[in-house]
């Protein structure tokens, strides 16, 4: 198993031009590693929504990718996401479901069918072009140059241990810059970075 | 093309409309049909009508014009996607909402401001989803305006286009009525 920041220190790595999605236990992570004006933390927005609202960037933007960093049980709540992707033609959306089994924020209760539930064969099943599962920290570390270049739809299911992650919020009590603001100002930065063509 | 979808079509088209976002019903599947051959506006169907509102806002967040279209039953599916994403962001996106069981609601005399009670709900004469749809936009605060059977569907269409720009905030048409 993974931890999230064996997870997200090779993607930060690698990433140039790509617009960056985070959810739940992952938004924190990645915003203490970067603060790059096309970051967006679904925080503090809709439940499960972080996937299908990655996916109208990705439309609106087919020139770039646009990685969604999105949890297990997040992304239960809104699989027929899936479909929709795969229906988009996507090609440029990137779809990393961060599967540690539990509610981590609430206190690690379990996810619906935890131990039954292969998010990368329901990706597959659903027409994905690219999928991918990863345990091991070397070979995600290894494969993360090929997976943002292959064309899409993309799903990395990544395998990972549980952290220790609190409660996530907006304002003072959160160090990562993109969640030191509201939702609707976070958006809008990013949406005029994307307007003045941030490279 | 059926002569009311072509009409709104142009409306969407003088617009800007990027994209359409969301699931047909019997009222807006001539719409879906058109845009679905249209060249310059895309349609995204979804699974489900809460994605809609998510998928559209982030569309508005890429620099996209998107419309959201959803049958009034799936508008109030919608409830915390509508809020976490559109409501929460600000985004200006116009939403056309069809309403099912209006006319059923009009000969039963039923007014759509009219409080839903217990017994109304469940009278078999009274589409419950009507009952509701205006009812709950009052509740997140959603302007909306009601195109009824003797507006213009395209011009009330308009209306919504415009005033999502003008305001600067999401606007909805409910269109109590046939497309066509």
């Amino acid at each position: 198993m993974l931890t999230m920041a064996q997870l997200l220190a090779p993607l930060h790595e690698h990433r140039t031009s790509e617009v960056v999605v985070t959810t739940m236990s992952a938004a924190r992570t990645w915003g203490r590693l970067s603060s790059h004006p096309l970051d967006l933390a679904s925080v503090d927005s809709a439940m499960g929504h972080g996937a299908d609202l990655a996916l109208g960037i990705a439309l609106a933007r087919p020139d770039r990718k646009v990685i969604c960093l999105n949890g297990d049980g997040s992304m239960l709540m809104t699989l027929g996401t899936l479909a929709t992707v795969v229906g988009a033609v996507a090609a440029n959306y990137v779809l990393v479901i961060c599967d540690n089994g539990v509610f981590e924020t609430t206190g690690h209760q379990a996810v619906a069918g935890v131990g039954w539930v292969d998010h990368a064969a329901l990706a597959e099943a659903a027409g994905f072009r690219s999928v991918h599962r990863f345990e091991d920290a070397r070979a995600w570390a290894e494969a993360v140059p090929d997976v943002l270049r292959t064309p899409g739809p993309t799903l990395v299911h990544a395998v990972l241990r549980p952290g220790q992650e609190r409660a996530i919020g907006r304002g003072g009590a959160e160090d990562p810059p993109y969640l030191q603001v509201s939702l609707a100002e976070s958006a809008r930065a990013v949406r005029a970075a994307l307007l003045a063509g941030h490279a | 093309m059926r002569k009311g979808a072509g009409e709104t079509l142009r409306a969407l088209t003088v617009h800007g409309i990027t994209h359409v976002v969301g699931l047909p019903d019997s009222i807006s599947a001539p719409l879906f049909d058109s845009v679905e051959r249209h060249p310059a506006i895309r349609l995204v169907t979804v699974t489900r009508e809460g994605e809609a509102f998510a998928v559209a806002t982030g569309l508005w967040i890429g620099g996209a014009s998107p419309l959201v279209v959803v049958q009034n039953t799936g508008l109030l599916e919608s409830g915390d996607a509508l809020r976490g994403t559109v409501l929460r962001i600000g985004a200006p996106i116009p939403i056309l909402v069809t309403g099912r069981g209006y006319t059923r609601m009009r000969a039963a005399g039923v007014d759509p401001a009219q409080a839903p009670t217990p017994e109304l709900l469940i009278r078999m004469d009274v589409d419950s989803a009507a009952v509701l749809t205006e009812r709950t936009l009052d509740a997140w605060g959603l302007a909306y305006r009601t195109c009824e059977s003797e507006d213009d569907p395209t011009e009330a269409l308009l209306d919504a286009l415009e005033g999502a720009r003008e305001l600067a905030q999401p606007v909805v048409l409910v269109m109590a009525r046939e497309l066509a």
